[in-house]
């Protein structure tokens, strides 16, 4: 998509749509979609059993590059994977690296690692997946550089169809992550 | 523009201190080499020091002020509580090893992935960050295997995770204190009071910087003077002017790297040039970068500072007076000397520079006092059970191949030395 539809644009307030839990029914809809698609659907009460089911799934001593993600900041995973000790986080040997001497040992580090740990900005009831990236890098692993993708979903992330999901990016998302580009980076995410 | 945005998402390291200080230029240096992200808070700019500390001021005293990632502060920090706030100090697990390694540079690692590969209990002590001199190297180009270089702090990483993948301890941040016989092996302790046993020992210490000497040197260290290439100082190198001093591949990489951040950099090499003692890829290099001047028979004999470096002064061999050269970064890659501190307790027989001696040498060493009917092995010290490898090794060729190369062999000598003691 090279043109956003007629939505709000950057900057513009946080819609209030999109912060609501889809209801046990989409979510099921959702996960028999990412079935039929080749996806293993796991569901997980609580942030803590998602926590958990991602801990499970992660290989010892594997390179793990998580994404930047609001959801897994808020139940832990972004700190198990940075912090325990039990992966090579990528995140932490990219950022130590020397941008002018060792760029293309950062290239090959971010774009192919044994796991991806990310989220997604919306979930349809159809199962697609529906992903933002302001450069473009959280792409390529997902779709197929990384050995194996572990996405976490939240509940309201589950929406009906593309059509609202692409709303989802523009008018809450987008918003969001703009603000937090601008604080973390000094640069929009639009 | 593609870029990354991998800064960690997890709290880490705040450091607040001054460019000046030396005691924060070990701590970013320790930090750097570990691969511990921190930020760097200039205790001379408010705002900043209000983001991170609530006031626009901290008492001098308390600098440099460590915020560690779980909020809790150091003040007047060192790199040894740094080191203990982050948990990265360990007790050895086992009560006694096969091998204990004496340093995590090139050398050391490529014995640990090769002994804890073959099943031997190996720990590794190193004083300060795995990946040694080689380790802060910002491009290897003529290492095998990686046709486009490999930067000496991604091997160190690698290998790293290689060693303790195959179960190999790395004991870091404390320095040797000594190694003394002991039981059936030796006794390494470290300078937190930490006894290490092992039946075996290698040497892999490798090499410290040599000195200038320069009146004033040591009150400007970490305040515009480091002794190699100062990793962690090259961001804050942007836009100004560097001079390296030194004329082998130390001092070239580092000419490489900052030449990347600074306006200008200035290489003061001793000899009459660069072929002598630097490998022609990075002569090629260095030639090809614009902002770079060489000069030859060149040497630093003096420094001109207020609270940091302004200028070094240089003397050339061309008989002319002392020239000023404005500076607002030297770095010092002139050689190295042995480090075999925590040798000197054990005996072991060394060249008139501080080398360790090995093999045939070191049954003949008048040092020495060869105590077997056989030959020492060819990396064995003058001690049975001692063995040294890498530069720290009398006649070792100063390439990070060689040293891989020496700790990889060392391991197939170890055995033969265990299966004589017994037991293996």
């Amino acid at each position: 998509m090279t043109e956003p539809p007629a939505v709000a644009s950057p900057g513009t307030a946080v819609s209030s749509e999109f912060t609501g839990l889809a209801s046990a029914e989409r979510i099921a809809a959702a996960a028999a979609a990412l079935q039929r698609n080749g996806i293993r659907p796991l569901l997980a009460a609580t942030g803590a059993d998602a926590r958990g089911l991602v801990g499970s799934l992660l290989a010892d001593g594997a390179e793990v590059y998580n994404n930047t993600s609001q959801t897994l900041e808020a139940i832990g995973v972004a700190d198990d994977i940075e912090r325990s000790g039990r992966y090579q986080p990528l995140r932490l040997r990219l950022y130590r690296m020397d941008r002018e001497m060792q760029r293309r040992e950062m290239r090959i580090l971010a774009a192919s690692p044994d796991y991806v740990v990310g989220s997604v900005h919306a979930l349809t009831e159809g199962g697609s997946l529906l992903i933002a990236s302001a450069s473009g890098s959280q792409l390529g692993p997902l779709v197929s550089g990384a050995g194996q993708v572990i996405l976490v979903i939240g509940a309201q992330e589950t929406v009906p169809d593309v059509a609202a999901g692409v709303r989802r990016i523009y008018e809450y998302c987008l918003p969001l992550e703009d603000a937090r580009a601008w604080r973390a980076c000094r640069v929009p995410s639009g | 523009m593609f870029d990354y945005d991998a800064r960690p998402v997890t709290p880490g390291v705040v450091l607040v201190g001054t460019p000046a200080s030396r005691g924060g230029y070990a701590i970013r240096d320790f930090l750097s080499r570990n691969g511990y992200p921190f930020e760097w808070v200039d205790a001379g700019q408010p705002d900043a020091v209000r983001a991170v500390l609530g006031a626009a001021e901290v008492e001098p005293s308390a600098l440099p002020l460590c915020i560690l990632p779980d909020g809790s502060r150091l003040t007047s920090a060192t790199v040894e509580q740094v080191a203990a706030g982050l948990g990265m100090v360990a007790a050895p697990s086992l009560p006694e090893y096969d091998l204990t390694i004496i340093g995590a540079g090139p050398a050391g690692l490529a014995a640990a992935v090769n002994a804890a590969s073959e099943g031997l209990r190996t720990v590794v002590v190193e004083a300060v960050a795995p990946g040694g001199q080689a380790g802060t190297t910002s491009m290897i180009e003529n290492y095998l295997g990686f046709p486009n270089g490999i930067s000496g702090s991604e091997l160190a990483t690698r290998a790293t995770v290689q060693a303790r993948r195959f179960g190999a301890e790395l004991l870091l941040a404390r320095p040797l204190i000594g190694v003394s016989a002991g039981g059936p092996g030796y006794v390494a302790e470290l300078s937190d009071g930490t006894l290490v046993r092992g039946r075996a020992v290698l040497f892999a210490s490798g090499v410290e910087w040599r000195r200038l000497d320069v009146p004033g040197i040591d009150d400007l260290l970490g305040a515009g003077v480091y002794y190699g290439a100062g990793p962690s100082e090259a961001l804050a190198c942007t836009g100004s002017r560097v001079v390296v001093a030194g004329g082998g591949n130390s001092a070239g990489q580092a000419v490489v790297r900052f030449s990347r951040y600074a306006r200008r950099v200035t290489l003061l090499v001793r000899g009459r040039g660069l072929g002598a003692s630097m490998s022609q890829y990075l002569i090629d290099q260095v030639s090809a970068i614009p902002d770079v001047e060489v000069r030859v028979r060149t040497q630093v004999a003096g420094l001109e500072a207020g609270d940091r470096l302004r200028a070094v002064i240089v003397r050339s061999g061309d008989g002319a007076g002392p020239a000023r050269l404005p500076a607002d970064a030297l770095f010092i890659c002139i050689g190295g000397t042995p480090r075999t501190g925590g040798a000197a307790g054990i005996g072991l027989a060394a060249s008139t520079a501080g080398y360790l001696v090995t093999g045939g040498d070191a049954a003949t060493d008048p040092g020495g006092s060869w105590p077997l009917p056989r030959e020492p092995l060819p990396l064995e010290t003058s001690v049975p059970g001692v063995f040294a490898a890498g530069d720290v090794r009398c006649g070792s060729v100063k390439r990070c191949a060689a040293a891989i190369g020496e700790g990889s062999m060392a391991v197939a000598l170890v055995h033969r030395r265990l299966a004589e003691a017994g037991g293996d």
